[in-house]
């Protein structure tokens, strides 16, 4: 009865248009910061979760830039510490070249061709071609190579029609043997070799480390040995820092695989614009919200002074006040994140169309952020009231 | 409940008061909840600032005024509040109700602003007594002085008091209606062994006063 009594009271001196407003204006920059805090989540969800990743972008071969200045354009020892070291960087290999002369060719008659060639080596863990084949010692039959996808291409869809010569698939390429010839000062020697594998990760012939090594040491024609590429294993091709690092040391990397680190930095200033535009508006909104408990308190300022000229205390006013304003916060938090719900589900719906996964529910993080606001609005609807129900006004 | 005061003189009428005789002011003089006090005084000699002293409404005065010996301005804001719901009720001058209110409402609102003192059925009872039943809906706002005046004893008397404070509460009564009031005030007073404090202009019989003071 005291409630409705002390309602009828207040109430008659707010007013409605004016609470609405203040409740439009919290609700919109709620959904604001706490939407921020979604696509942030998000954001970070698209770039590092399995489901997205990309395994072809996160391996990068980098080499020194070559232009009419270049001098030498090995990688020293400190270039690839360095390289180790930076936080983008999860693991670096060193690309091995071949320094033997070599050509292969064909034993069949009617498919017959021979070309010079050479190869490169990488340390298994950054090749993904899994194959039981991809060994080499001494006894080995043959030298089992990867190919690039590319060097297929380049066969069936040009070499093979200027030659009058069938297409091949991918599994017939691995069927066939071919002759590998190592040339050197005392002749030339012949291996069996064969394709295991193909792969877009890097683009070289590839053979063995072992069989490399063991080559290199052997026929080696006498040139440097120090690597000129490398090859490192990084979370993200696209990271600002990495392409920044690679533009200071005159390195240079497929650049589509970095390319996307411009729209990175734009989708980074604009999910950092969304954040600040929600801060702005929830300083805003707590201002207005502040404001209209003010005045609320003040247009309804000698009411207030009779109750506690009558007797009510102002802890029971307080808290009547309390219980006016903060259920109303509460439910402003609860629809803004059933809101946000909604977008969330209609984007993951969205996006899963085109293979970008996303989740379908918010995350704890949003909740937590609309759990601290809830304490902070309290916090400042309290404090206003305190401030404002004194007796000694 | 004792209320004493202690050389108290208001600051705004210090000049003027201390060059008279006053059994109130500048001087030591305690009231309790076994007394029924009457305070003469003409107008403007401060009636309604001793009242509202008494009451703690004011603090522009030298001296001091004890709550059973503690000085009103160590009371802390929440102990006044007891002390207004339990100890010591208040007609004032200026009615002082709730205007968007009913009549009804406004004495409600003293009934259940502490554990209700009287039943419900008190209110129409007390407005039958003194005739205001049948605006006990109506905005206080619209009700006549006579009858807003009847509605602010009302509602005194509907709290717990050990003592009453009643500045000039027959002011726009007539002789029948002062009647009626004073004998329900001394039937709530008796009830709750109650002392009052009443300011008015000139002599009167409406109580068997045990003193009479002049301010």
């Amino acid at each position: 009865m005291l409630n409705k009594l002390l309602k009828k009271i207040i109430k008659t001196a707010s007013g409605r248009t004016r609470f609405v407003m203040a409740v439009m204006g919290l609700s919109v920059a709620m959904v604001l910061i706490l939407s921020a805090v979604q696509i942030q989540v998000n954001y970070n969800d698209l770039l590092h979760s399995k489901t997205n990743q990309d395994s072809i972008a996160n391996f990068l071969v980098l080499n020194k830039s070559i232009t009419n200045s270049t001098k030498n354009s090995t990688l020293s020892n400190e270039n690839i510490a360095q390289l180790k070291k930076q936080s983008f960087v999860d693991e670096v290999g060193i690309l091995t070249p071949s320094r033997f002369k070599a050509s292969v060719e064909s034993y069949s008659d009617r498919f017959p061709f021979s070309t010079d060639i050479s190869f490169e080596s990488v340390p298994s863990s950054f090749i993904d071609v899994n194959n039981a084949n991809w060994k080499w010692d001494e006894n080995s039959n043959y030298i089992p190579i990867i190919a690039p996808n590319m060097f297929l291409d380049f066969y069936n869809f040009q070499f093979s029609l200027s030659q009058n010569l069938p297409q091949l698939t991918q599994d017939i390429v691995k069927i066939i043997i071919f002759k590998l010839n190592i040339h050197t000062a005392k002749g030339t020697i012949s291996f069996n070799a064969k394709i295991v594998g193909f792969s877009d990760r890097i683009t070289s012939l590839l053979v063995p480390q072992e069989f490399m090594d063991w080559a290199n040491q052997r026929y080696n024609v006498g040139q440097q040995a120090q690597p000129s590429r490398v090859i490192i294993r990084t979370k993200d091709p696209g990271n600002p820092a990495l392409v920044k690092y690679l533009q200071e040391n005159g390195l240079v990397t497929d650049a589509d695989k970095t390319r996307f680190s411009k729209y990175r930095q734009i989708v980074n200033a604009v999910v950092n614009i969304s954040w600040i535009t929600g801060a702005v508006m929830l300083v805003f909104a707590l201002l207005i919200f502040t404001l209209f408990i003010q005045l609320t308190i003040a247009s309804c300022k000698e009411e207030i002074q009779l109750l506690i000229t009558l007797g009510a205390s102002p802890k029971q006013l307080q808290r009547f006040l309390m219980k006016q304003f903060f259920p109303s916060n509460i439910i402003i938090i609860l629809i803004s994140l059933m809101a946000i719900s909604g977008l969330q589900y209609l984007a993951y719906q969205f996006l899963k169309e085109q293979n970008i996964f996303l989740h379908s529910l918010i995350s704890y993080y949003t909740l937590l952020v609309g759990v601290i606001i809830l304490f902070a609005l309290w916090f400042v609807n309290i404090l206003t009231i305190r401030k404002y129900i004194a007796v000694k006004d | 409940m004792q209320i004493e005061l202690k050389q108290l003189v208001p600051i705004p009428l210090k000049d003027k008061l201390l060059q008279r005789v006053s059994d109130i002011w500048n001087t030591n003089v305690s009231f309790s909840s076994d007394q029924q006090i009457k305070i003469k005084a003409p107008s403007g000699s401060g009636k309604t600032t001793f009242i509202h002293t008494l009451y703690k409404l004011r603090y522009d005065y030298a001296g001091d005024v004890l709550y059973n010996g503690i000085n009103i301005k160590n009371i802390t804001d929440d102990d006044l509040a007891n002390i207004r719901k339990q100890k010591i009720s208040i007609i004032f001058q200026d009615l002082r109700l709730f205007p968007n209110l009913t009549a009804g409402e406004n004495i409600e609102l003293n009934r259940v602003l502490q554990y209700p003192f009287h039943e419900k059925e008190k209110i129409t009872e007390m407005a039958e007594k003194l005739g205001v039943t049948s605006i006990l809906n109506q905005r206080a706002g619209l009700c006549s002085y006579g009858e807003q005046q009847r509605i602010a004893i009302i509602r005194a008397l509907m709290q717990p008091f050990e003592l009453l404070l009643m500045d000039e509460p027959f002011s726009h009564l007539d002789q029948k209606n002062i009647h009626k009031a004073t004998a329900l005030i001394q039937e709530e007073c008796s009830k709750r062994k109650a002392g009052f404090i009443l300011t008015d202009l000139d002599d009167d019989e409406h109580f068997k006063y045990s003193q009479t003071l002049n301010l």
